[in-house]
């Protein structure tokens, strides 16, 4: 076996930071493998990843130690552009990575940078973009194509380089559930096609695990904690304390108390051997606790036969539906499929073009957008997009300012928003210095500031890991419980669907296809296909195990909330 | 993409379409050019001839250009007349030539050069104006890089112009989005009820997010395009440039012709230059 990566006691310190980032590596991979790099955010995986293919030190300068070669080249000594003929990179940023104005000009540009001629061009883009499944598109333009095309797109780009290794810096980030599960198997066929060296950098591990890996390496601060086969791993608890999730099945198993011997394969569902665990789940199914159904009554949004058009087209058919106070709702659906609009037409920054919807009992066509402002709160993706003053307390009080509160009511709101917040310790800090989770926050008091009845936060979890995650939700539930907001997640998460909201509304091109209880969504195969989201392992499980899926999620949601609430 | 703008990503299927991005740039720049080098009607017109069968040819949509090309016309025409209000006799100095037509007062005379050079300069304008709504119509920005390169720009400028048409409807997208959200917590941007002074500090206050968030995004594209090996050569080829056709072939001699006319027109200008700028049949 040939290695194609070798790392030596190697550590790296970027340039701006005083500590280093890893710490004393030693791993080798060999030709073949199909390697998957899990670590939460701040680990060192991606660090891990940008000395493997270049970027560091070429991008990014520091202190090295140790030695890393690729494909026998010791990466100090190469230039990037060596090391890029032997390994090939898509990134998370889906966006950025395609610089080209067609999707043909974007897989041939690494073809049009190595002074290819346009005839050769021609046929190798065709060739790759065959692989990926995205002939037919070469002429489409990025502002026409979803996340998931420019990531194929993105690998096709470095397919035809005949490189060694094929590197995935989170390649699930930007992707809906069904688009993921798409993304996973594609690696998977290109891997078998063309026998190249896989490594994947993820956090998201059940999702990766829907096709075979072959090994698994855990990072937590910098280090390498655990490499080993992935059966090995879920039989571990190392995961749980290096803040990555398991497979919801594994949970659901573990929760039934089955213990895994040293043979058991449990890292493929299809392949599980449920016998052996059949008497477990079922004896703990049966402990399962009567549903008590939280009637909620007192109604605070009214949405009655609304429909939008944009121009000819219609971006939402016919939705009715009610929002009461105190509810967690998730809203799901794919891209497109009129979640953004929904939350659009919530805060009046357009109306129904039939329809109506109705505040308090009142025709919200009367309210305008500011004055909605104090009813329905936005939190938007992105912290960095919401920011726009210094200082904490500036931010917080922007939007009292702007509703023309006077200086008394204003540094009352603060105060208390702060302390709803927990961010009362940090009021005075400079926005500078938060993490992107102590900004998500402030975006949230920001919000809050204004004391509305509702917000709907757009995917609050997006590009976090598990305990980055566990945090902001456990912050979010709070609020839910403690101060009785209503909160509308638009999300295509469906572990936050499942573990953080009573109730999910489901979109899919422009019409409204489900509203229900959450396990019910979830476990109606018809509408997890129209949506794009992915049917849960607990289904699987559960209908292995011969049990309804319905009450064998809800056990298991009861089962993770007191587990939570314990601590 | 917002189609406000005039920028085509996809190629199109006229004659001026087909073309490679070489041709289409060489003869608008040098179309241009001539035109800033000449005052000589007898440049200009033919001139204002080819820009407007350019412009037809390329069945552009009707109601956005009628609508920009009558606006710059106004424009033209307007500065024409401020150009006319200041100095009246403008065709002695630029015609050598003062045959009057009418007479308002002493000074606000309409002479029969002044018209002439006016002519000329409204043509001269518009002509430029219609070469260049062509050439943006029927160019796409990445034929633009290749063309831009094909004359000589090093690539490496090629690819920020290509680059910026890229990103624009990208952050406009942001834009609206980050707009979205602070309307939402209470800025007030309507017209009618915000005075300019407080909208544009309300504007500036939404370029900061959006500025900060761009930067994250040039540092995650220049690692993209460096490990996809920019700049790794001295040189770098097109997939958007065609081989040439049999009218690019054929254009390459007009190419030629052009080229040799503006050096003509500008030996002229430079050795030979005559007593007024601007040639008229009568001032001779």
């Amino acid at each position: 076996m040939t290695k194609v990566i070798e790392f030596k006691d190697f550590s790296f310190r970027y340039k701006k930071q005083n500590e280093f980032t890893l710490h004393d590596i030693n791993l080798t991979i060999n030709e073949g493998e199909k390697v998957l790099i899990l670590g939460p955010s701040g680990s060192g995986k991606t660090t891990l990843g940008s000395c493997i293919n270049g970027l560091i030190p070429f991008s990014y300068n520091g202190e090295i130690k140790g030695s890393c070669k690729v494909c026998g080249i010791e990466t100090q000594e190469a230039s990037i552009f060596k090391i890029s003929e032997h390994v090939g990179t898509v990134q998370q940023d889906t966006d950025a990575q395609f610089v080209g104005l067609s999707v043909g000009e974007d897989i041939a540009f690494s073809l049009e940078n190595d002074m290819v001629p346009r005839n050769e061009m021609l046929e190798k883009v065709k060739e790759s973009a065959t692989i990926v499944g995205m002939e037919n598109f070469l002429q489409s333009v990025p502002y026409n194509i979803s996340g998931g095309q420019k990531q194929k797109v993105a690998l096709a780009g470095i397919l035809h380089n005949d490189v060694d290794i094929l590197l995935f810096d989170e390649p699930l980030a930007a992707l809906d559930p069904a688009m993921g599960m798409a993304a996973v198997d594609l690696i998977d066929k290109v891997y078998k096609e063309k026998k190249k060296t896989v490594l994947i950098i993820e956090h998201r591990l059940e999702d990766v695990l829907y096709r075979h890996v072959d090994r698994v390496i855990l990072m937590s601060e910098g280090r390498i904690v655990l490499d080993t086969t992935p059966n090995e791993l879920l039989k571990s608890d190392l995961l749980k304390k290096n803040g990555i999730r398991e497979p919801l099945y594994i949970s659901a198993l573990k929760n039934a108390g089955v213990k895994f011997d040293k043979d058991d394969n449990i890292d493929n569902i299809d392949e599980l051997n449920i016998d052996k665990y059949k008497k477990n789940i079922i004896a703990d199914f049966k402990k399962k606790k009567k549903t008590v159904n939280l009637s909620k009554e007192e109604k605070i949004i009214e949405i009655k036969d609304v429909t939008f058009k944009y121009g000819d087209f219609t971006a939402l058919k016919n939705i009715s539906f009610d929002i009461c106070k105190g509810e967690k709702i998730s809203v799901v659906g794919k891209n497109g499929a009129g979640k953004s609009t929904l939350a659009k037409l919530l805060c009046g920054i357009i109306r129904p073009s039939e329809g109506e919807i109705l505040y308090n009992g009142e025709n919200y066509l009367k309210f305008s957008i500011k004055e909605l402002g104090r009813i329905v709160g936005y939190v938007m993706q992105n912290p960095n997009q919401m920011l726009v003053k210094d200082m904490i307390k500036d931010e917080i009080e922007l939007a009292l300012k702007l509703n023309g509160f006077d200086e008394k009511v204003t540094e009352e709101r603060f105060v208390e928003t702060m302390k709803m917040t927990g961010l009362y310790s940090m009021r005075n800090w400079p926005v500078a210095v938060l993490s992107y989770g102590q900004k998500k926050r402030v975006t949230i008091a920001a919000i809050l500031a204004l004391q509305p009845s509702v917000i709907i936060l757009d995917e609050p979890t997006a590009g976090q890991d598990y305990n980055h995650y566990t945090e902001i939700m456990k912050f979010i539930t709070d609020l839910n419980e403690n101060f009785n907001i209503t909160i509308l997640f638009v999300t295509h998460d469906m572990h936050l669907a499942i573990e953080y909201t009573d109730r999910a509304i489901v979109f899919a091109d422009g019409e409204m296809i489900g509203d229900d209880v959450v396990y019910k969504i979830l476990s109606n195969e018809e509408i997890i296909e129209r949506a794009n989201l992915k049917k849960t392992s607990l289904v699987t499980i559960a209908k292995k195990a011969g049990i309804e899926p319905e009450e064998f999620i809800e056990h298991f949601i009861e089962r993770e909330k007191e587990e939570r609430n314990n601590g | 993409m917002d189609d406000k703008l005039f920028i085509t990503l996809v190629p199109g299927n006229t004659f001026l379409d087909r073309l490679t991005g070489k041709t289409k740039t060489r003869l608008f720049f040098l179309f241009i050019f001539m035109l800033v080098a000449t005052w000589d009607i007898r440049v200009i017109i033919p001139c204002f001839v080819v820009s407007v069968i350019g412009l037809l040819s390329i069945k552009p949509d009707k109601k956005k250009n009628i609508a920009i090309t009558i606006f710059v016309l106004l424009m033209n025409v307007f500065n024409l007349f401020l150009v006319w209000f200041i100095e009246p006799d403008y065709g002695l100095k630029m015609c050598g030539g003062s045959t009057v037509l009418f007479q308002f007062t002493d000074y606000f005379i309409v002479t029969s050069e002044s018209l002439w050079y006016f002519g000329a300069r409204l043509f001269k304008f518009m002509a430029s104006f219609f070469f260049s709504l062509t050439f943006i119509q029927c160019i796409t920005p990445s034929e633009l890089a290749a063309g831009l390169h094909s004359i000589f720009v090093p690539y490496k400028i090629c690819m920020v112009v290509s680059l910026a048409f890229r990103y624009i409807p990208d952050i406009t997208r942001d834009f609206t989005n980050i707009k979205i959200s602070m309307q939402t917590r209470g800025m007030e941007l309507d017209s009618k009820k915000t005075k300019v002074g407080t909208r544009l500090k309300q504007y500036v206050l939404i370029l900061i997010p959006l500025i900060i968030t761009s930067f994250d995004r040039v540092g995650n594209i220049a690692n993209g395009m460096d490990l996809r090996g920019f700049g790794k050569k001295k040189d770098k080829t097109y997939y958007a440039e065609h081989e040439d056709t049999k009218a690019d072939k054929y254009l390459a001699i007009v190419v030629w012709i052009l080229l040799a006319c503006f050096i003509a027109l500008v030996v002229k200008k430079t050795f030979f230059p005559g007593p007024y700028e601007v040639w008229c049949p009568w001032c001779l």
